[in-house]
């Protein structure tokens, strides 16, 4: 099959064969991390999993443009699903690592703020650049009414185009998206970091206090790479841009989460199994 | 001024440069184990060597998959490449000297894994999905094991947390590779040097031999920064040989790419304007 014969990409539909056995794999994923580690380490991995889902889930609110967005030919920030949220996963990740002392609940919090105050930062300058430096307004192609302020879109769109800018129901998604995404990557971070404190100080003979920054650089680097892998799969799922929570691909999620919970639950056994070996 | 084609539509087949770039990343990995026999840390530099090799493997793939247009962007496939490479190479370096093979294997599985789990749960019915996600999985956790044993001097759990000088008698292991984050600084020299070749060179105007030379030049430049890296963890002498090592590197692939550059740039036709046939 030629390149050209293979774009049309994925559809909307589901594949209910591939769905289930996605599930029978999680399944058995957390039945062999029962086997090697019941307590801690099966405790992590379905932290570890929720944060992947979140991750996943939270990366559809993002209004992605792309290279249309570039041109002001289709709403949305004019880059690429991987770097956006790696962009606002990574904020929040930090964000959380900083609180991680203090709770896992204050340091989810934080995390997610992390995360959506970086969107926020990040959609309204995108805004100001595609006002003023641009001279282009606001407008969605794939609503005529801004589902929560009700504005009309039709009139603002220029003709050619799928709408350009971001309306203000792509600027909440792409909070709400921050706002997920870092909860998610903060999560997976203090279960591998509670996990690496309490099992790395008999494994390598040495004291906590000594022990903790190998702890921190193996939890922070297992983030990092299961949020790329997630926010990548999510990127597969809408195939490159979406608008927000309004657009029609927005409907494929239940795709994404399972494919996350499958790649989660997959890295995250691997994390675990250093410890667990 | 006609432009001369070197290399045929396609060039090399990608399963030969696949083949080559596992076994030198391989043999060059394990060469790095000299450094345990002779009990010294000179043999470094061929971790770095293993880097190239992979990254130009890598970059190959990554040209086979994103030619079907996934929409994403192609440093959504370097991310992808090192996020589960890097959890691969992270369990395998606990099995001492068997460390490269089970980073393959498992880099493997997970890609495996990964690529069904884009191709039929989330839809996306690419040919070249399922072997092109294991293939960047292996290359993202040889390459990051390359970076290891080119900084540290070696590829086990034990080398990579701890550091050789000890702090009043008790090891140290805030000052490693793994302590210190430097992992973090390989991780992303390695995704971004895998995924700009193709993001760079692609369009009608590909050639295969360009876009593997600026492979070879992005993975001697993250060397250079990972030699000044190893400076910290490695003696001087050894360090300063890698050093070395990777700015011949590249300045030669540099140099050749600009020669390919010069070769593949548009040729400019001097047409004239247009002939006045009236009048004089």
């Amino acid at each position: 099959m030629s390149a050209v014969a293979a774009k049309p990409q994925a559809g909307g539909a589901m594949n209910p064969t591939a769905m289930a056995v996605g599930v029978v794999l999680l399944i058995i994923i957390l039945g062999v991390c029962w086997f090697v580690s019941p307590n801690l380490g099966l405790m992590a991995l379905i932290g570890i999993i929720i944060g992947g889902v979140l991750i996943g889930f939270g990366t559809h609110f993002v209004p992605v443009g792309g290279a249309p967005a570039a041109m002001g030919q289709a709403p949305g920030i004019a880059t690429g699903v991987a770097m956006l949220a790696a962009g606002a996963g990574l904020a929040g990740l930090f964000g959380g690592a900083w609180a991680a002392e203090q709770g896992m609940v204050v340091a989810v919090v934080t995390g997610g703020i992390g995360g959506g105050l970086m969107m926020a930062i990040t959609c309204l300058m995108v805004n100001f650049v595609y006002v003023f430096g641009m001279g282009i307004p606001a407008a969605s192609g794939k609503v005529l009414h801004d589902p929560i302020t009700g504005d009309s879109q039709a009139e603002y769109k220029s003709q050619g185009t799928e709408g350009h800018g971001l309306p203000f129901v792509c600027f909440v998604g792409g909070v709400i998206g921050g706002i997920l995404g870092g909860a998610g990557g903060t999560l997976i971070y203090l279960e591998l970091l509670s996990l690496y404190e309490a099992s790395f100080p008999t494994m390598m003979n040495a004291t906590l206090a000594q022990i903790t920054p190998v702890a921190v650089s193996v939890a922070g680097m297992f983030a990092v790479a299961l949020f790329l892998v997630n926010a990548v799969l999510t990127a597969y799922n809408i195939t490159g841009t979406i608008e927000g929570p309004h657009d029609p691909k927005f409907k494929r999620w239940p795709r994404a989460i399972v494919a996350s919970a499958v790649a989660s639950a997959l890295c995250g056994f691997v994390a675990i199994l250093i410890v667990a070996m | 001024m006609s432009v001369k084609v070197e290399v045929i539509e396609g060039g090399v087949p990608h399963n030969k440069i696949m083949i080559a770039g596992l076994v030198s990343t391989l043999v060059c990995i394990y060469l790095t184990y000299l450094n345990a026999f002779t009990n010294t840390e000179v043999f470094s530099f061929f971790g770095g060597l293993a880097v190239v090799s992979a990254l130009i493997w890598g970059s190959h793939t990554i040209k086979v998959l994103c030619s079907y247009g996934i929409g994403t962007g192609v440093p959504s496939a370097g991310m992808i490449a090192f996020g589960s490479g890097v959890i691969a190479m992270l369990l395998a370096t606990k099995f001492g000297m068997l460390a490269p093979i089970v980073a393959l294997v498992l880099a493997a599985v997970i890609g495996f894994i990964l690529g069904y789990v884009s191709n039929n749960i989330l839809n996306m019915k690419i040919p070249a999905m399922v072997q092109a996600l294991t293939e960047m999985a292996v290359v993202g956790a040889l390459t990051v094991m390359g970076f290891a044993a080119l900084i540290t001097g070696g590829f086990t759990f034990t080398g990579l947390t701890t550091s050789a000088t000890s702090i009043m008698g008790m090891p140290s292991y805030g000052n490693s590779f793994l302590g210190g984050g430097l992992i973090a600084v390989a991780f992303l020299l390695g995704a971004i040097a895998i995924q700009h070749p193709f993001n760079a060179c692609l369009g009608p105007g590909w050639k295969q031999d360009r876009m593997l030379m600026l492979t070879a030049e992005c993975g001697f430049l993250s060397m250079i920064v990972a030699a000044v890296m190893s400076f910290a963890l490695i003696s001087a002498e050894s360090a300063i040989i890698s050093l070395i090592i990777a700015l011949i590197g590249w300045f030669y692939t540099y140099a050749q790419y600009f020669v390919l550059s010069k070769r593949d740039a548009a040729a400019w036709l001097d047409s004239k304007p247009i002939p006045d046939t009236e009048g004089h």
